[in-house]
């Protein structure tokens, strides 16, 4: 069997199952439809541009694209700019290559009516400007879904416009800052070579003025962070960092311009732009790094349905969520996510309430059960009654608690920060004595001024503002190498201090799917036949018998299954080679009148020939590979482990005791989750949680830090500070071993840089430090710091 | 050495950087560096059809802009 590439997505299939088109082939007819497309549009170069990359074959389920032409929608998403066009901000599904944002721009552009379709390649996100007299938005969603893409809205929310704002403000005074300082450089080179070689004081003056024309932008553009910092620290009656950056820093400023005025002494403008150009790279990692939580809420909207069928007499109608009442009668089709919760009226089926429960087995609904919104219909054709609106159900109750939850994380004090208050005052007082000594003790003014701003110099905190931030770069570094990503650096030393780890069972411990471990064959059967039959069905439990076939690497033919059907909670049916043949539970086996032991504790696939049973599969949910090894680590960590489950004791039990948890709480409900590590935080400790579906949302807003498995629902790993893209519990461990080197990293760094101002502290305030001493203090401990946070790097190869 | 040589130079050498850097400061304005993943593509996509796309764009833009313009 040869396998061959489609020519739209590029993806490798036997040739069989292709869909033949002349010399093309294609794995299915959304392909087939893309590329025709891309060909009478005159955009087929793209299939050149992409290269070896593949693309995802495009999905069929998409919500009306009507939707996107209501006020409501434009209310909350278009924005309307000056010129009277309107714009909106897209996420783009399905972005592989920068082949696919060509595309997508290109595609956009040739559409009447778009003035500017511009695609962020990092982060999928598009800015769409178009004249709405000619266009609708609901045309250019359908042109992105067309070429294979999908796009849903997101709310450029103010928030992250500032965050974006901000950063590209620190890119601005970055550059002027590393100008100047550099250019700085060389003059001073020629400062110091004259003050030891004998300098004519004219040169010097000339000298000062370039110096002084250089440090001006830095100080009062790059330095105005830190006098903003230092300005609202003051109002909130602290001393910060920033305080003794803007002290320092303008003091040695006015002292330079003094000095090059009435030409004598030394100027100390160099200093002025390696401090504030130092700290100010400090400080821009430490914004770098930090969380935005406007992204979040766009993920978790995006979860949410913004729609749903009712019955309205004999017609069925879809209408916004909102206006869904108590009592309506809502339609549930399979593969839609419920958006109100009630009560089955009429149909039965199978639901993947996983997102809610963690249980990773379908719930079958009959009429009169209720139906919990959030949860996904796998097979059910369903009318139900909605028992609440949507305000009131489950699910934006769910999203309610966990806005409410992210508003309020908690935020433990680091430790620079914490020091660098103390320190700040401290140095602050110690110039000012040191000024008045030297006064009272008879010297000039100027001597006593300048010996008091050496203090501040020598002691401002280039070392200090770049220890943490230095070490926690390279503890993410460190991290990401080993698929660890901590989404922010402070959560580094947090994590390092934590005492209590909190475990989700199913997807964190165990793999969140089904397999086999075990299987009876009785009847020797054509192992193609079954292959084709549980390859027909989405049911974990199908998946795990087709993995198992799979790895078990028997040959497997292809075959032709006629009449397959899935038969709701109880399996599949279907004739090959004129046998009829039937794979599923025990249920499905008594229906066809065969005997079967069905007791066992875990999950047991049937498959029966002509009604007669061939084979047996029994199947469990197992834990990760090396999952008690990583938990002993933890243990031996000084961590206290905990389980918690949505699930039945005696699952949560066997779990427990396969990897050597001992302590354990099982049939929780998220809330329940969320509660039990709100109150081990009242207890004093400090939570890590590591979860992976929606039911572990409410826990994870909740903890301290937050651990999302990397293939864990998308709105998981947006909620969580750290994401572990192996999804192995080792990595988890590793996670906090890093943790707990970085922080111990931080502590010698800001141990060092104390030190060190330790020693030149009582050296300037003696009166001996002039200004190349200054600076060279400067690099020296900064370099220090470093190379310091360099050597761990090296050590933990 | 006369010292106006030394402030000269001086002089000259610095405004020559800030041209640069004001150029630099421009470009991060503009947000030609917003988007390091693109940027670095940006090569691969620079031939004949991107210019006519570019064109075709100003143009639709201004067609609206005069549109707007029109007394009624």
């Amino acid at each position: 069997m040869s396998k061959v590439k489609c020519d739209h997505c590029h993806l490798e299939f036997s040739d069989e199952v292709m869909i033949h088109e002349d010399e093309y082939r294609f794995c299915c007819h959304g392909c087939q439809g893309i590329f025709h497309l891309l060909k009478d549009e005159g955009l087929e170069s793209f299939y050149s541009k992409m290269g070896d990359t593949t693309l995802s074959p495009p999905t069929e389920q998409f919500e009306a694209s009507t939707n996107f032409d209501t006020s409501a929608f434009s209310e909350r998403f278009v924005t309307t700019t000056k010129e009277g066009l309107s714009q909106v901000s897209l996420v783009i599904e399905g972005i592989h290559c920068a082949a696919c944002v060509w595309l997508n721009e290109k595609a956009l552009h040739k559409m009447e009516g778009v003035i500017e379709a511009y695609i962020n390649y990092t982060n999928n996100k598009a800015r769409i400007t178009w004249d709405p007299e000619t266009l609708k938005l609901s045309a250019i969603i359908e042109m992105i879904r067309a070429i294979g893409y999908n796009a849903f809205p997101y709310d450029a929310s103010l928030q992250e416009v500032r965050s974006n704002k901000e950063r590209k403000e620190y890119y601005l005074r970055m550059a002027v800052a590393t100008f100047a300082a550099m250019n700085m450089m060389w003059i001073a080179v020629a400062q110091y070579a004259g003050y030891f070689s004998g300098i004519s004081q004219e040169i010097k003056t000339i000298l000062n003025v370039a110096e002084w024309f250089l440090a001006t932008p830095v100080l009062f553009y790059s330095g105005w962070v830190f006098y903003r910092g230092a300005y609202y620290g003051l109002k909130n009656k602290a001393v910060t960092m920033d305080l003794l950056v803007v002290t320092g820093s303008s003091l040695a400023y006015l002292y330079s311009i003094y000095i090059t005025i009435f030409e004598k002494g030394e100027a100390y403008f160099d200093s002025v732009t390696m401090i504030i150009t130092f700290v100010l790279f400090g400080k821009f990692l430490e914004v770098l790094s930090r969380k935005n939580a406007a992204d979040t809420l766009d993920i978790i909207s995006k979860h949410v349905p913004r729609e749903v069928s009712i019955m309205d007499g004999e017609n069925i109608r879809s209408v916004d969520v909102n206006e869904v009442k108590v009592g309506d009668v809502i339609v549930i089709r399979s593969g839609e996510r419920s958006a109100i919760d009630g009560e089955v009226i009429s149909g039965e089926g199978s639901f993947d309430e996983s997102n809610l429960t963690g249980e990773s087995e379908p719930i079958f609904k009959r009429i009169g059960d209720s139906i919990i919104s959030g949860t996904t219909s796998i097979d059910a054709l369903i009318h139900y009654r909605s028992t609440k609106d949507f305000a009131h159900s489950t699910l934006s109750n769910l999203v309610n608690l966990l806005e409410n939850a992210m508003a309020h994380k908690p935020s433990i004090e680091q430790l620079a920060n914490r020091l660098s208050q103390h320190f700040s005052s401290t140095i602050l007082f110690l110039a000012i004595a040191t000024f008045w000594t030297w006064f009272f003790w008879p010297h000039s003014f100027d001597r006593a001024l300048m010996v008091g701003i050496s203090v501040i110099i020598i002691a401002c905190p280039c070392a200090l503002a770049l220890a943490t931030p230095v070490a926690t770069l390279v503890g993410l570094a460190l991290g990401a190498k080993r698929g660890i990503l901590f989404k922010s650096a402070a959560q580094i030393e947090t994590m390092a201090k934590s005492t209590m780890i909190v475990l989700d069972k199913t997807g964190t411990i165990t793999q969140g799917r089904p397999e086999v471990v075990h299987s009876t064959l009785y009847d020797p059967f054509d192992f193609g036949v079954l292959h084709t039959l549980v390859s027909s069905s989405k049911h974990p439990i199908s998946r795990g018998v087709l993995e198992y076939l799979d790895r078990t690497g028997e040959l497997i033919r292809s075959n032709v299954i006629e009449e397959v059907r899935e038969i709701p909670a109880r399996g599949m049916v279907g004739r090959a080679n004129g046998l009829m043949i039937a794979g599923g539970n025990a249920l499905l086996m008594q229906e066809l009148g065969i005997i079967v032991d069905s007791f066992s504790d875990k999950s047991l696939f049937y498959y029966a020939v002509d009604k007669k049973l061939a084979a047996v599969y029994e199947l469990r949910d197992l834990p990760k590979e090396r999952a008690s090894e990583s938990i002993e680590a933890l243990k031996r960590s000084n961590l206290r482990v905990v389980m918690l489950t949505g699930d039945h004791e005696a699952a949560a039990l066997r779990v427990a005791g396969e990897v050597g948890i001992d302590e354990v709480y099982s049939h929780l409900s998220p809330e329940d989750k969320a509660t039990f590590i709100t109150q081990a935080r009242d207890e004093g400790h400090i939570i890590v949680m590591a979860g992976d579906g929606v039911n572990d949302l409410l826990a994870l807003a909740a903890a301290d830090i937050a651990i999302a498995m990397g293939n864990g629902s998308d709105i998981a790993i947006e909620v969580s500070d750290v994401i572990l893209m192996n999804d192995s519990l080792t990595s988890l461990a590793e996670a906090f071993g890093i943790s707990r080197k970085t922080y111990g990293l931080i502590k010698q760094n800001l141990a060092i840089s104390l030190i060190y101002n330790s020693i030149t502290i009582p050296l300037a305030m003696m009166g001996y430090v002039i200004p190349l001493i200054a600076a060279i203090s400067m690099s020296f401990s900064s370099l220090l710091v470093v190379g310091n946070s360099m050597r761990v790097r090296w050590m933990y190869k | 050495m006369d010292s106006w040589v030394v402030a000269m130079m001086l002089g000259a050498s610095i405004f020559l950087g800030a041209i640069a850097l004001t150029a630099f400061l421009w470009g991060i304005k503009n947000g030609q560096f917003d988007d390091e993943k693109k940027m670095m593509n940006q090569v691969q996509y620079d031939d004949e059809s991107e210019l006519n796309d570019a064109a075709n764009q100003q143009r639709k833009q201004e067609a609206i802009n005069k549109k707007e313009y029109k007394p009624e």
